[in-house]
């Protein structure tokens, strides 16, 4: 990393730091509070353990609607993957589903599942399942036909290469998809919290609206980004880990696909 | 085809030929005999039957309520995905030409990109009031950040050798940026266009859901809120008959000009 | 050649793709292709490029069919003349090496020459042994840990030779397998396939376009003709082992045979 790049960074970001500092002097705190207010009341949220309490409800609705959406949709596709027929019958089903708009269902599970966690985790899981499911389908498909043929002529049975080329080989594309709805995962939540919560980040961001208490409003904008891209840079290293056999030209598109 | 011509395997491809639709047929009946079993099963109050719902649309539509809200929905979503989509698109040309800004801008961009763009809902009522301004710069807020993302993509993917290329010829910099640059992103940004669509619809619902008083949203809200389950299960039908309309047409016109783009691309979403 | 049974006879193939949607039908690529391979025979087989000589491999293989034709081994039918279900490998009997290393980029160097024995249930004492040797034998050792892109092309290739050889099918065919690499990697690999051969011998049929190659290999060559490829001419190449594949081409018999197939190959 060049040092000249760095420094550019460091001003930028000083830049856009004192704008926003101009702009709260120049309006006023009401619509932008400012960046010194918006530290300390995050430094105070922080320390009273208040701003964790929030944060893990909106975590927590992510995270289970993602692996309850998400895992189910990992496997589809290769159960699928021995029944052309049964894909190409559910194809449109699928496609259809994908389109359906899932936060307009929102208002829908909150109707049935009341206005806790669940009509949040049920969001997430039917964002999430769909991203995940196409995601591992294209990887599934795209299995090298040749390692396959390859593999019958030294004895391998269907099982066998299911799991030794199949699997591994569509792993990647798993952990795409999950790599993609992770923003997703945690928008979905956040939605689900503005309408109808009473915790959450989502909810902070409502309470703190309504009251014009825009430096809350600000904190837990910025805990979100941080969250999501925390989340994002952990789930890249695990995949990293994983991936380690890629060659180098791979991952590299892989990351700057993932951006 | 007449039977001589045909081998014996030709019966078992016609069969299959034909299971498919039929078994999509049986699936789709299924699904709506499993929906009205779950109304007998667990009342009309929480899960209105198919019947129900059809005919409150049908009321909808008659009474022109359906009309007006979907007005003021499209009218949210178009105005917002022209602001949002003409900035957006923008954008990306302008830091083109500034790489060093570019590179120094990143960390930043990247982390606006994290941020879920709906959580910013809250703010802009706090800005805009609950009137139409709001849900507009909402969908144009989501607009803006997907042709961004996606213009941006398609301004780094240009192959600086046919830049240059170009420059040795002597060509000026207008002509570069129609030739190459422009040619490049198109392909990017109408990818993004046709994401941003059904994404500034739905964005605008979503607006609704937070604070209006019309629109398909809000509809779908205040019927939640007191207990109207037909209304909710309805104006969720309309919604989504809308936004996959609304797919089906892009992709239509997509498949005609752009056909030859990767499937991966689209998986974006 | 001698009274011994063949190990493998083919009688009469033939082979067209079905025809595209539009065509009336589509042409042939082997026609009446007929030829016997010995036991612990090096057969090479050349002809031009793109003459169907993969497919031949491909439906000896049994990982594709034939539209005609007889195949035999070892006396047994594989394919009768109205078809057959494929059985790829014939139960591990019939050895493939590909034109492509087909490595399984996810697993380490060891565990992809290991993947058929393990899969097959072999995995002894025995068979560690005979890994063992062959690590050795094409300078693998070390290198075991390693992942297919941290290796060069010619340590892929010989992974992939070896990754056959261990499970010891009496009969191996390679398509082309030294095509990819450069001039210099070819001699080493060749080199180390003889010597390999030596170790064990086992029935190989050489497929390449490379003339000298085949001559230099092989103790019979095949030439075939272009689409539709039948056997147009059969040389034994007398050539004493050990050959010295470095100056073979210097050697009295190596210029005519390659004069004869060159002709027959225009």
């Amino acid at each position: 990393m060049k040092w000249s790049v760095l420094i550019d960074r460091f001003i930028a970001f000083v830049l856009v730091i004192a704008g926003w500092q101009v702009c709260s002097i120049y309006f006023g705190p009401i619509w932008f509070s400012s960046p010194l207010r918006v530290l300390d009341r995050f430094i105070e949220e922080a320390r009273s353990g208040d701003l964790w309490f929030q944060t893990e409800y909106t975590l927590k609705a992510a995270l289970y609607g993602s692996l309850l959406g998400g895992i189910p949709a990992a496997l589809l596709p290769f159960a699928l993957r021995r029944h052309p027929v049964a894909s190409a019958i559910l194809d449109p089903y699928l496609v259809g589903g994908y389109g359906v708009p899932k936060l307009a269902l929102a208002p829908l599970f909150i109707l049935w599942f009341g206005v806790d966690l669940e009509p949040k985790v049920a969001l997430v899981a039917s964002i999430v399942s769909f991203l995940v499911f196409f995601s591992t389908a294209a990887g599934v498909s795209a299995v090298n036909a040749q390692y396959v043929s390859a593999a019958r002529v030294f004895g391998a049975t269907e099982r066998d290469i299911a799991r030794h080329i199949v699997w591994p080989g569509a792993i990647p594309y798993v952990f795409a998809g999950f790599r993609i709805a992770v923003p997703y995962a945690i928008g979905a939540a956040v939605v689900g919290e503005l309408i109808s919560a009473n915790r959450g980040l989502g909810f902070l961001v409502q309470s703190g609206a309504t009251d014009f208490d825009t430096t809350l409003v600000f904190v837990a904008l910025t805990t979100l980004t941080v969250l999501v891209v925390t989340i994002n840079l952990f789930v890249s290293r695990c995949e990293r880990w994983l991936l380690r056999w890629r060659p180098p030209q791979q991952r590299l598109a892989a990351g700057a696909a993932g951006a | 085809m007449t039977v001589s011509a045909i081998r014996p395997v030709f019966p078992a491809i016609q069969r299959k030929r034909l299971l498919v639709p039929v078994g999509r047929i049986a699936v789709g009946a299924a699904c709506l005999a499993l929906w009205q079993f779950g109304t007998i099963a667990i009342g009309p109050r929480w899960l209105p039957g198919p019947a129900d719902t059809v005919g409150r649309i049908w009321e909808l539509a008659i009474s022109g309520e359906l009309f007006r809200d979907t007005i003021v929905t499209f009218a949210e979503a178009a105005t917002g995905m022209i602001v949002g989509g003409v900035a957006g698109a923008a954008l990306p040309f302008a830091l083109r030409l500034s790489p060093r800004l570019l590179a120094a801008l990143e960390p930043l961009i990247s982390a606006a990109f994290g941020l879920p763009k709906l959580a910013l809902a809250p703010l802009f009522i706090l800005w805009f009031g609950i009137g139409i301004t709001t849900k507009v710069m909402f969908v144009a807020s989501i607009v803006f950040f997907l042709l961004f993302y996606n213009g941006l993509a398609g301004i780094l993917s240009i192959d600086p050798r046919l830049v240059a290329m170009l420059r040795v010829a002597g060509a000026s910099e207008w002509i570069i940026n129609r030739e190459i640059v422009w040619n490049t992103a198109k392909p990017f940004l109408f990818s993004g266009l046709k994401i941003a669509l059904p994404r500034a619809l739905s964005g605008a619902v979503v607006g609704e859901f937070i604070a209006a008083d019309s629109g398909l949203g809000w509809y779908i809200q205040n019927a939640r809120s007191i207990n109207d389950a037909t209304g909710v299960i309805a104006g969720v039908a309309i919604v989504t008959v809308l936004v996959m309309a609304v797919n089906a047409a892009l992709q239509r016109v997509q498949a005609r000009s752009l056909a030859w783009r990767p499937i991966a691309k689209d998986m974006a979403i | 050649m001698t009274a011994a049974p063949p190990i493998l006879e083919v009688r009469g193939l033939a082979k067209r793709f079905p025809p595209r949607s539009g065509q009336a039908s589509s042409p042939w690529i082997l026609a009446d292709l007929s030829f016997c391979v010995a036991e612990q025979e090096f057969l090479t087989i050349v002809g031009p490029s793109g003459a169907g000589k993969s497919t031949l491999l491909n439906i000896l293989a049994q990982v594709d069919d034939a539209t005609e034709g007889r195949i035999l081994f070892r006396g047994e039918a594989i394919r009768t003349a109205n078809g057959t279900q494929l059985k790829p490998g014939w139960n591990c009997q019939i050895g493939y090496v590909t034109q492509d290393d087909n490595l399984l980029p996810w697993r380490t160097m060891i565990e992809n020459v290991m993947l058929p024995l393990r899969l097959q249930g072999r995995l002894d004492v025995g068979a560690k042994d005979r890994v063992a040797e062959l690590l050795r034998a094409t300078n693998l050792i070390g290198f075991e840990g390693y992942y297919p892109h941290e290796l060069s092309g010619g340590m892929r290739k010989r992974a992939s030779l070896i990754r056959t050889l261990a499970y010891d099918p009496p009969i191996i065919l390679m398509d082309e397998p030294f095509s990819a690499v450069d001039a210099q990697t070819r001699a080493h690999l060749q080199q180390d396939l003889l010597r390999l051969w030596n170790l064990g011998r086992k029935t190989i049929i050489f497929v390449t376009h490379d003339i000298s190659e085949a001559i230099a290999l092989g103790d019979r060559l095949l030439v075939l003709s272009k689409s539709p490829a039948k056997v147009i001419a059969e040389h034994p190449i007398s050539i004493r082992r050990p050959r010295d594949l470095g100056n073979i081409y210097k050697l009295e018999g190596f210029g005519d045979i390659f004069e004869c197939v060159r002709r027959a190959l225009q």
